[in-house]
């Protein structure tokens, strides 16, 4: 029965589930880095996903379809940068705005363009890159048939997460840009002093959040499940949120955190084929990455500090 | 000069007036303005979509019945986000503790066969009202404790209520038949329809009274509104709820506790939540099943900034919204508009009202030009 748990693919699985988490979590990582809350990520992502599926059907162009749903996924968080950073309003309520602004715009598109509510029709989606033979026998079969499902098994933007999360790692720790953007989170005050614009600082990391979420958005859409269902992101965006303060606000340990969601994700499913042998109700696997967050907050929360001025509005001087 | 400063005080009155009310005024008007834009660039007639939406919310007693019945479980739900929002704290989750809150009248209410509805009624108005309390309680001690951000943890357990009620359905609580539901609440358990009050002779004299589903809900939800608002006005409770939201700091210093006064406050945003739970399946459904609330909680938000918080405010804030969602189906019905306008222009509402700087800004412009035409 573990043998039939416990595969290449449950963690292939992991790493799958972690992507779209990831993205946005590097995203929330990012733009609270500059001083401002992200709770639009899920509607970010939600219209990501929206418009990615939206140019493929048009298309046929899976990597059109992604770059239309980063930038979609920018045009929506543009909106959040402009109300909480010129209005300086309430971060958190702009950023439900934004939420429900998706939910509405993806819903009313949806059935303005295919004459439906619901799911759309498939798209052609991003294939796994190698897509590698794991013939058979023998031990060091069986270790490639793990490096294989494990490692070699992916679609694209699964690989890219991975290296946009040691990218930004290295670019916020060890750039100016990212000086700057740790700098405008802590006391914008003094970055303004200096000479930098903060609301051009704040908005390019809104902005950058806004292409991360709506990659994932085009992960969960091109790369997962092949077509748009009306609210499919599900709490992912919060989620993500969760996983960026688990991971301290850095984006490999976002990335890390995110790989446990995803791992439970990846658990529940596999689990799910077992009913009847353990009497479970599948309810309690649907609920269990959402339990698993508000455990990983309560734990981590009071040792992990965030940003200092991270969701106050910033006046010009 | 003499003359600006006379004007002055006035002028600060009438803007302070303005923010009050023009404010969501302004901020609704904004929002359906951009709402008709956006249908007519989609190739509708805004004309007729909003005429029909008229129609299916006040076009007749029954109309206006279901405007009341969709504005009732608002009402509660938009008390619960408010009272949240007074004290600091941003309860998005207010959905999940209307789930447990109806879970609670539905459950109890079955069980309670044979009893008069005198006792019936308010046990399970209280029992709704505490399991959304209970259900609000681990956000808050979370927050209270260790500074968990609620709108994370909120949001979590209304996602986990969710998959309870819906393994409840299918489950340990589902009615005989093929329909996932509970089963349906004794007479005693329902709450009257308001046209069930009045007799057929005074019905047939005054037709307006023909409500429809509307039920007394209603008067449980303005009832609440009076208290929620005697509570905040009058109340040592209220005092503190509002002291923390305005300067947690300062309110520590004077000697509140602000760790208690945002479990408080959490806990009866939940209770409020939970109320609009009970009155939804008492006086709608009679039972509870995964969709029974069409997003109350989340509409609960909008309806809360609308009325900045205001908990009198909440019933016209509660209203416009319940109007929006009743009117809907005979929009598409008749005008061919996808309901889904409707949360598009919620979503507006509350960024308008979130940007009041647009709206101030707007305001300002106009009476700087009032003021350089007089001068």
């Amino acid at each position: 029965m573990l043998g039939d748990i416990i595969t290449p693919d449950l963690f292939a699985a992991a790493l799958r589930m972690a992507t779209p988490l990831a993205l946005a979590a590097i995203g929330g990582t990012i733009c609270e880095r500059s001083g401002v809350v992200n709770i639009a990520l899920e509607g970010i992502m939600l219209t990501g996903a929206f418009f990615g599926t939206a140019t493929v059907l048009a298309t046929g162009n899976p990597w059109l379809g992604v770059l239309v749903a980063m930038l979609a996924g920018m045009g929506i968080a543009s909106i959040h940068a402009f109300a909480s950073i010129n209005l300086r309003s309430d971060q958190v309520v702009s950023g439900t705005a934004i939420n429900l602004l998706a939910l509405g715009v993806t819903g009313f598109l949806m059935e303005l363009w295919y004459g439906h509510p619901g799911t759309t029709d498939p798209i052609k989606v991003l294939r796994p890159i190698f897509g590698f033979d794991s013939p058979g026998g023998g031990f060091l079969a069986e270790v490639w048939r793990w490096v294989n499902g494990i490692v070699f098994s992916h679609t694209p933007i699964v690989y890219i997460t991975i290296v946009i999360a040691i990218v930004a790692q290295w670019a916020i720790y060890h750039t100016r840009w990212g000086l700057r953007l740790r700098a405008l989170g802590e006391h914008p005050r003094a970055v303004e002093t200096v000479g930098v614009n903060v609301y051009r600082g704040r908005w390019v990391a809104v902005l950058m959040s806004g292409a991360l979420a709506g990659l994932a958005g085009a992960n969960l859409t091109i790369e997962q499940v092949g077509s748009f269902t009306e609210n499919m992101t599900n709490g992912r965006g919060f989620i993500a949120l969760a996983a960026n303060i688990f991971g301290r606000w850095t984006p490999v340990g976002s990335y890390l955190a995110t790989l446990l969601f995803g791992f439970a994700d990846a658990l529940q499913i596999k689990l799910q084929i077992l009913r009847g042998i353990i009497d479970v109700p599948p309810q309690v696997f649907l609920a269990l990455p959402y339990i698993l967050t508000v455990v990983v907050l309560a734990g981590v929360m009071g040792r992990a500090v965030g940003p200092a001025a991270v969701g106050q509005p910033y006046k010009k001087g | 000069m003499s003359e600006s400063h006379e004007t002055l005080p006035v002028q600060r009155a009438w803007m302070g007036a303005l923010q009050k009310i023009g404010t969501p005024l302004i901020s609704a008007a904004l929002a359906i303005a951009i709402g008709s834009f956006i249908m007519w660039i989609s190739g509708y007639d805004p004309l007729a979509a909003y005429a029909a939406l008229f129609k299916g919310a006040f076009g007749g007693p029954k109309q206006i019945g279901d405007t009341i019945l969709r504005s009732t479980p608002l009402i509660l739900t938009g008390l619960a986000v408010g009272y949240g929002f007074r004290a600091g704290l941003f309860n998005i989750g207010a959905e999940g503790q209307l789930f447990m809150g109806g879970l609670a009248a539905a459950f109890l209410g079955v069980l309670m066969v044979g009893m008069p509805w005198v006792v019936v009624l308010p046990v399970l108005i209280i029992a709704a009202a505490l399991a959304g309390a209970a259900w609000a309680f681990v956000p808050a001690i979370l927050k209270a404790r260790i500074g968990a951000h609620e709108v994370i943890t909120t949001m979590m357990f209304s996602y986990i209520a969710r998959y309870f009620v819906s393994y409840l359905v299918v489950g340990p609580l589902k009615s005989e038949g093929m329909i996932p539901q509970t089963v349906e609440l004794a007479p005693e358990a329902q709450l009257p329809r308001i046209q069930s009050l009045f007799s057929e002779q005074v019905l047939d004299a005054l037709p307006i009274l023909n409500l429809g589903r509307a039920h007394m809900g209603i008067v449980v939800a303005v009832v609440a509104a009076v208290v929620v608002w005697l509570i905040l006005k009058y109340t040592t409770l209220g005092y503190e709820n509002r002291a923390v939201g305005f300067n947690p700091w300062a309110s520590e210093t004077a000697g509140i506790s602000v760790q208690w006064t945002t479990v408080k406050a959490l806990c009866i945003s939940g209770a409020l939540a939970g109320l609009g739970g009970a009155v939804e399946v008492m006086g709608v459904h009679h039972r509870i099943f995964d969709q029974f609330s069409s997003g109350f909680g989340f509409t609960g938000i909008a309806v809360a900034l609308l009325a900045k918080n205001h908990p009198l405010g909440i019933i016209p804030a509660a209203l416009m919204f319940g109007a929006l969602s009743a009117g809907a189906g005979t929009m598409q019905l008749e005008a061919d508009v996808p309901q889904k306008i409707i949360l598009i222009i919620q979503a507006l509402v509350i960024f308008f009202v979130a940007a009041e700087e647009i709206v101030l800004w707007l305001v300002r412009r106009r009476q700087k030009e009032a003021m350089s035409h007089a001068g």
